[in-house]
């Protein structure tokens, strides 16, 4: 049964959005699949690892019959990608097989069958829905998503808080180290509402979303939320947890603020980190009048000090860091200029972007 | 209502023996014990039945006068101790004074037993307590048969006669091996299962243990003026499946102590994999006093005035023994016969070119063997400074001889080239030597990241502390062991009755799950002074970096790359185990080629 006739990319480029999440382990063979559905001028993509589904609609000259399978998303990927640009590729279906053919090349696949494939519902009910720029909404998922914590014990912190409170949209996230901040300020009114998106989520969404104006729909309910972009629809599911109570980890009166260059600062750091301990990379500030030194030792007892002048004229302060936590904000803002706000040697640091309270990055000290 | 009443003697000797006599091997500790605290230089044992049927013990001890018979057979009587005071000095083996009257409570019991100075031996049986005049030469005999005839709810928990047999033998080997310098032997339905001579400790652990044990211990002798800790201690290569060949004796009693048995698995901790168990043969010695043995009535388990100290101790010893490096080409020495360990090797008087020629690469483990032979057999001391001394001499002369023969210098030798990439060719003295350059490389690496990292170390504050529920034992101990805790980068305080907050951590485990983690650390401080968990799990990240980092298979070494890891091997702790407990190097002998070719045969 002749499926459809189109060029390689129409194919490749809806089957490359909604194969990133395809788990290459799983005990159930059918979520290696990815769901393929033709109706008319129409191809669906659909794929899921239960926890998220990435749905992608495209419409093209096709041919052919209407049909729906499931088949090997990475085989069809990887072969679709080996293919030349311009190919043009066949897809027939014959007794349970995929057959792809372009020019004298052809494959066959083992399908299964697309009633079985899992599907998540939509939410019901009316949820929270706002718009947003993908744009806007990409820069804040950088400006926090890199402080999410990694296979924690605690689950709610291996994902990334999304608030919409009246007319503004925040996020946050946090490793119990230190602790990113962002808000933007949306078109909308709604009333406060609170989620934790899983990390892989963050991550699909950091991936697929456009640099451009285009337009992201957001729907909060239930346990689930819904993005819609372009062709894209993604579903996943919520972290179902207490996220920390982020405004009582922000210090609000530190008395000392010291503002720095971004980029210098970054690139001494950078050379500074190379002679740390490979497992916790600690490097001390030592704040002296109008001067930063910035040191560090590692296993082999070698060692690393820049110098920066800076405008401070207090007293001597000694405060160590782990560098990852630094570089990590420093590379993930794109502002000229930040302001690092501090105390004792014990208390946390804060990093703000000066003029602009919608970011805030807390990092605690480590004991060298 | 029921009457209050005093139970009738027979009644409590019964439920005592509930107690102290649990099994055949149970009575057998009794009577040995009990030969041993009569001063005895020969014990005889004979089983019957796996010692259901018939126990006896035969000694040439000092004997029992005609008028204590009876009471030697009565609860609460003995002549080992008189005072609280000499409880708590107690150098005896046994002190209750309950063994014989339980035994004699269910089963058939007679003494027989001739004193020093009276003219003809006497015998008392436990059932009419009449002494009569016997024939005996000299020392005590003691006869239990028919083990709880009496009580038949007791004697159907027996199990067969040959695992009755093996509890016996069992218990027949812990006095043995404690004491060396008395002459034993063990027999079974008339056959002689071990004939033993008085000698000193290593002949008598090497006839008692199995030949693979010797062939792979380390000796052990350290001595803090206090505590003495001498013996024998297996290489992970010997290690096994269960706890049975675990012989650990304080003031030569064999005890199964809690606080011992951690402090030892600790010291094997990163050489021997989590589900092995070590094999080792400890003498602990201290004084009495700051020992209870008046804990346990089969006294298994002793209780420590300063149990942090001496698990300390244990730990250090047993650790600083097994870490030396380059000892075990003793246990891997090529030759064959009883005489393959050096360290058991007697110093050969009248062959001194024999001992030199060895002592380059022997020396190490000759200075732990003296320091053993002596703690074994004090008496030995008197005529062994001549032949140190000249051993010792020996010993310098040869390490200038070493100087030029570069090749006595590395007991590894020198590299001859890679087999498929995987493993290191060395030749040295005695043969071929083939290591394992990956697992080699992996232990230097690990050693010399746990080196660097000892101390202080780096602390990590958490942002958002962790809180989370533990028992009120668990509070007592954090309270307790705040100090400690802190020491090794946790700050804590309690959020609650059973609420715990942990402000910082260890910055190498910044990552890891901290309730998991310190509820480990809790629950190993409330039983043990001392807890390695947080330097354990520090390890194991160790591991994996110096995993990471050793050279792989397939990496073509030149020579001199070769000889330079078997030189860090040479100097470096524990090289002879990978982080696994595998060995890493292995030596074929001259002697072992020789046979692959039938040469000299």
């Amino acid at each position: 049964m002749h499926l459809l006739t189109t060029t390689r990319d129409a194919i490749l480029a809806p089957l490359q959005s909604v194969a990133g999440i395809v788990e290459k382990r799983h005990t159930l063979p059918i979520l290696s699949n990815v769901l393929i559905e033709k109706h008319g001028e129409q191809l669906t993509m659909l794929a899921t690892d239960i926890e998220i589904q990435i749905r992608t609609t495209t419409a093209g000259d096709l041919g052919g019959s209407d049909a729906s399978l499931t088949v090997g998303a990475r085989k069809l990927q990887d072969i679709l990608r080996a293919l030349p640009d311009s190919a043009e590729v066949n897809l027939t279906l014959d007794d349970k097989r995929l057959t792809v053919k372009a020019g004298k090349s052809r494959f066959a696949l083992q399908t299964l069958p697309a009633a079985d494939y899992p599907r998540m519902n939509l939410p019901e009910g009316e949820g929270t829905r706002f718009q947003v720029t993908q744009k806007t909404f990409k820069r804040l998922l950088a400006q926090v998503s890199y402080a999410m914590a990694q296979q924690d014990i605690r689950y709610y912190l291996n994902g990334l808080l999304v608030i919409v409170d009246g007319g503004e949209l925040r996020m946050v996230a946090t490793d119990g180290h230190r602790l990113a901040y962002a808000a933007a300020p949306i078109e909308a009114d709604l009333p406060r509402t609170e989620v934790i998106l899983p990390r892989k989520t963050v991550m699909e969404l950091a991936r697929q979303l456009g640099d451009a104006d285009d337009a992201l729909e957001v729907v909060l309910a239930g346990n689930q939320s819904v993005f819609r972009f372009g062709p894209i629809e993604l579903v996943s599911k919520l972290i179902d947890g207490k996220f920390p109570d982020y405004e009582r980890v922000i210090p609000q009166n530190h008395p000392t603020t010291i503002t720095f260059d971004r980029a210098p600062l970054l690139s001494a750091l950078s050379r500074v980190a190379i002679l740390t301990s490979d497992k916790f990379r600690g490097v001390r500030l030592v704040l002296e009048d109008g001067l930063l030194r910035i040191v560090s030792s590692n296993n082999e007892q070698e060692e690393a000090q820049e110098e920066l002048e800076i405008d401070y004229h207090g007293d001597a302060l000694d405060i160590g860091f782990n560098v990852t936590y630094l570089l990590d904000v420093l590379n993930n803002v794109s502002h000229e200029q930040i302001e690092w706000h501090l105390a004792d040697g014990n208390s946390s640091a804060l990093i703000t972007v000066p003029g602009n309270a919608h970011f805030k990055y807390v990092v605690m000290p480590m004991r060298i | 209502m029921p009457q209050i009443r005093v139970l009738p003697d027979l009644l409590i000797n019964q439920i005592a023996a509930g107690e102290v006599v649990e099994r055949p091997a149970s009575v057998l500790k009794e009577l040995l014990e009990n030969a041993v605290d009569a001063g005895s230089r020969s014990i005889e044992v004979a089983l019957e039945q796996g010692g259901v049927r018939r126990i006896r013990v035969a000694d040439d001890g000092c004997g029992i006068v005609r008028e204590q018979l009876a009471l030697a057979l009565d609860r609460h009587a003995t002549s080992k101790i008189t005072s609280l005071d000499d409880l708590e000095h107690v150098a005896t083996m046994g002190f209750r004074g309950e063994a014989l009257a339980a035994i004699a409570a269910v089963a058939r019991t007679t003494i027989t037993s001739l004193a020093e100075g009276e003219r003809h031996a006497w015998r008392i049986d436990a059932s009419d307590r009449q002494p009569a005049p016997a024939a005996l030469n000299h020392g005590t005999v003691v006869e239990v048969a028919d083990l709880y005839y009496n009580t038949p709810a007791r004697r159907k928990f027996l199990k067969t006669e040959a695992t009755e047999f093996a509890h016996c033998d069992e218990m027949f080997r812990r006095v043995a091996l404690a004491r060396p310098d008395i002459a034993m032997q063990l027999s079974h339905n008339g056959r002689v299962i071990h004939r033993l001579p008085p000698v000193e400790h290593t002949k008598r652990a090497a006839a008692l243990l199995s030949d693979d044990f010797i062939h792979h211990a380390r000796p052990i002798d350290a001595d803090s003026g206090i505590l003495r800790l001498s013996g024998l201690a297996a290489l992970p290569a010997y290690s096994r499946a269960n706890r049975d060949a675990q012989y650990f004796f304080v003031n030569g009693r064999f005890v199964r102590d809690k606080l011992l048995t951690h402090a030892v698995r600790q010291a094997y901790a990163d050489i021997l994999h989590g589900q092995r168990h070590p094999a080792y043969l400890l003498f602990l010695e201290l004084d009495p006093a700051g020992v209870d043995v008046n804990v346990h009535p089969a006294k298994i388990e002793v209780r420590f005035r300063d149990a942090r100290a001496v698990h300390q101790f244990v730990f250090h010893a047993v650790s600083r023994s097994l870490a030396a490096p380059g000892a075990a080409a003793t246990g891997l020495d090529a030759e064959s016969g009883p005489a393959r360990l050096p360290s058991y090797r007697q110093p050969d008087q009248t062959h001194p070119a024999a001992i030199q020629s060895r002592l380059a690469m022997d020396s190490g483990a000759r200075d732990a063997y003296r320091g053993f032979v002596a703690t074994a057999k004090p008496e030995a001391l008197g005529h062994s400074p001549a032949s140190l001394t000249s051993v010792g001499a020996a010993d310098t002369s040869m390490a200038r001889i070493a100087a030029t023969h570069t090749d006595d210098d590395a007991p590894l030798g020198f590299a001859l080239g890679q087999l498929h990439g995987v493993y290191i060719l060395a030749q040295n003295r005695d043969g071929l030597v083939l290591v394992d350059m990956h697992a080699a490389h992996e232990r230097i690496l690990y050693e010399r990241l746990k080196t660097v990292l000892d101390g202080r170390p780096a602390v990590q504050r958490l942002l958002i502390p962790a809180v989370f529920g533990i028992g009120s034992k668990e509070m007592a101990t954090a309270e307790q062991c705040a100090d400690v805790l802190a020491e090794m980068g946790f700050e804590i305080a309690p959020a609650g009755p059973t609420q715990l907050t942990v402000r910082t951590v260890p910055a190498l485990l910044a990552n890891a799950a901290i309730p998991e983690l310190v509820r480990e650390l809790l629950g190993e401080l409330a039983d043990f002074p001392a807890s390695q968990v947080v330097t354990a799990r520090r390890n194991e990240l160790l591991a994996t970096m110096a995993c990471h980092a050793a050279v792989r298979a397939n990496r073509q070494l030149t020579l001199a790359e070769m000889n330079a890891l078997l030189r860090d091997m040479e100097r470096t702790e524990r090289a002879d185990q990978c982080n696994h407990g595998r060995p890493t190097w292995t030596q074929l002998g001259m002697a072992d080629l020789d046979r692959f070719f039938m040469r000299g045969q």
